[in-house]
């Protein structure tokens, strides 16, 4: 089974524009699991008992399921309470659902990393402990959430895929329909992986440089 | 009324039958004693006898388990008294400095002026120049802690806890973490302070700093007060047994 490079050439276009699907859907739901993630994060840590539990059970409930079945509930089970989204923003909306709970602990992970004596130095001036967030603590982890919030893009990049199972047609749904439609099972495939690689490879590589930055 | 009032102004801190517990641990274990204005006490003790943990009561850094603490003729309790306002009044330096190292010097001095004073920033940041240059760190102002030695970043926590205007200053071993050639730019910041007069409370195996500065030893061994006097008293003639194990291990370090 050779690789038909002229098939996949020829199909470019039509892949692209499925990788820019991917593409769209993977920024819109970054922006706002990143938004909400910190949100989360910080209720979990700071907002007191209540929110701080409302806000543990909800991360390790998605964490603990499959991000598909999030999707496939929001587009076919929320129509049944009146809740109609078209594909777009239900995919949105669930990967944004998913990866606010993950970055929310990437947050929690980076303001646990930092020493305890930040915030008793903050403290020991009178600062509240909002102030001494505000002007201590979230600073420091800003910097040292990069690369790890790096690294979630470059798995929703992956992770969006998963769109194909409620028909969207993004990269991998659109390899798959010029494999059903030219009876080549292989190099659509291979065409769609590259195109993946040439979107995750720089991210990952980028979030590396900024590792090493940090220490 | 008036009685009352020359009498506090001779007290700046009285600590009574403090008790600290960490769960079932008891570190503290009953002390009391006070500080008048100026007053220089210096506190001393073998590893773990809860110096640090008694300090950090002072500032409620550590909530205290029980005792009282009047400080500047306020009986501090959590809720009641402002913890924040006490802590304003009381300057802390600690042994790992805990500079912030996402600011330069000048912010790290200025800032608690601004945050929590509301001071305008121009006037925040020129008062933080004259610490800086205080403390022999004028030419560092626009560093990063990441830039600095060990000595400096300790010299710019303690103009950082002078900014405030702290009524009382508080060292818990502030050159235990300093390579040894950097130690005497560090005390002599301090003596400067203490010649100022400064009412300081520190924790310090420094015993030359120790007989130059302080108006009275505390030693300190599991979590009680043995012994207190001068540091001639408590160096030259020391009363207990402890107390003399203890300083015959110093001298030899
Ligand atoms: N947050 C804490 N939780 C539990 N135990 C603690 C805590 N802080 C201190 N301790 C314990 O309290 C005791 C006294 O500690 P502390 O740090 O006050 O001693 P120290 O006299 O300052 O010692 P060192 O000279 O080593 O700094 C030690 O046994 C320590 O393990
Ligand atoms: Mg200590």
């Amino acid at each position: 089974m050779a690789i038909d490079f002229r098939l996949i050439w020829e199909k470019l276009p039509f892949l692209l524009g499925g990788a820019w699907t991917t593409f769209s859907l993977t920024c819109v739901s970054m922006v706002f699991a990143t938004v909400a993630g910190l949100i989360v994060g910080l209720l979990n840590m700071f907002g007191g008992r209540v929110l701080g539990t409302i806000t543990r059970v909800y991360i390790e409930a998605v964490r603990g399921t499959p991000a598909l079945l999030l999707i496939l509930i929001v587009y076919y089970a929320l129509p049944r309470f009146g809740l109609n989204f078209p594909q777009f923003p239900a995919a949105a909306v669930s990967l944004a659902v998913c990866y606010a709970a993950y970055i929310a602990e990437v947050f929690r992970s980076a303001v646990e990393s930092i020493p305890m004596g930040q915030t008793e130095a903050a403290y020991s001036l009178g600062m509240s402990r909002l102030q001494s967030l505000r002007y201590i603590i979230l600073p420091q982890t800003f910097r040292r959430v990069l690369p790890p919030l790096a690294n979630e893009f470059a798995a929703l990049i992956k992770d969006t895929s998963l769109v194909a199972f409620i028909s969207m047609e993004d990269l991998l749904f659109r390899s798959k329909m010029v494999s059903a439609a030219t009876y080549d099972y292989f190099s659509p495939l291979v065409g769609a992986a590259l195109i993946y690689l040439v979107m995750t490879l720089p991210i990952m590589q980028w979030s590396r440089s900024l590792e090493k930055k940090v220490d | 009324m008036a009685d009352e009032k020359t009498c506090s102004t001779g007290r700046i801190l009285d600590v009574v039958d403090l008790h600290k517990s960490f769960g079932t641990l008891e570190v503290i274990k009953g002390v009391s004693f006070g500080l008048d204005h100026k007053e220089r006490l210096v506190l001393m003790g073998p590893s773990g006898s809860g110096k640090s943990t008694l300090v950090r009561c002072l500032n409620w850094i550590e909530p205290p388990t029980s005792g009282r603490i009047v400080f500047d003729g306020q009986e501090v309790q959590a809720g009641a008294c402002d913890i924040r306002k006490l802590r304003e009044d009381i300057g802390m330096v600690f042994q790992q400095f805990n500079v912030f190292p996402h600011l330069t010097a000048l912010q790290n001095v200025a800032l608690g002026p601004i945050v929590v004073k509301k001071l305008p920033r121009a006037d925040a940041e020129a008062e933080a120049r004259e610490l800086l240059a205080k403390v022999g760190l004028a030419h560092r102002a626009d560093h990063k802690p990441g830039q600095m030695s060990g000595g400096e970043q300790q010299r710019v926590a303690i103009a950082r806890a002078l900014a405030m205007h702290p009524k009382l200053m508080l060292f818990d071993e502030p050159t235990s973490s300093i390579d040894v050639e950097l130690i005497r730019e560090v005390l002599d910041v301090m003596v400067k302070l203490a010649d100022e007069g400064m009412t300081m409370i520190v924790v310090t195996h420094e015993m030359g700093f120790a007989k130059e500065v302080a108006d009275r030893v505390i030693f300190m061994d599991r979590g009680l007060i043995i012994e207190t006097g001068t540091p001639a008293e408590v160096f030259e003639h020391p009363q207990q047994e402890r107390t003399q194990n203890f300083l015959s291990k110093v001298h030899l370090a």
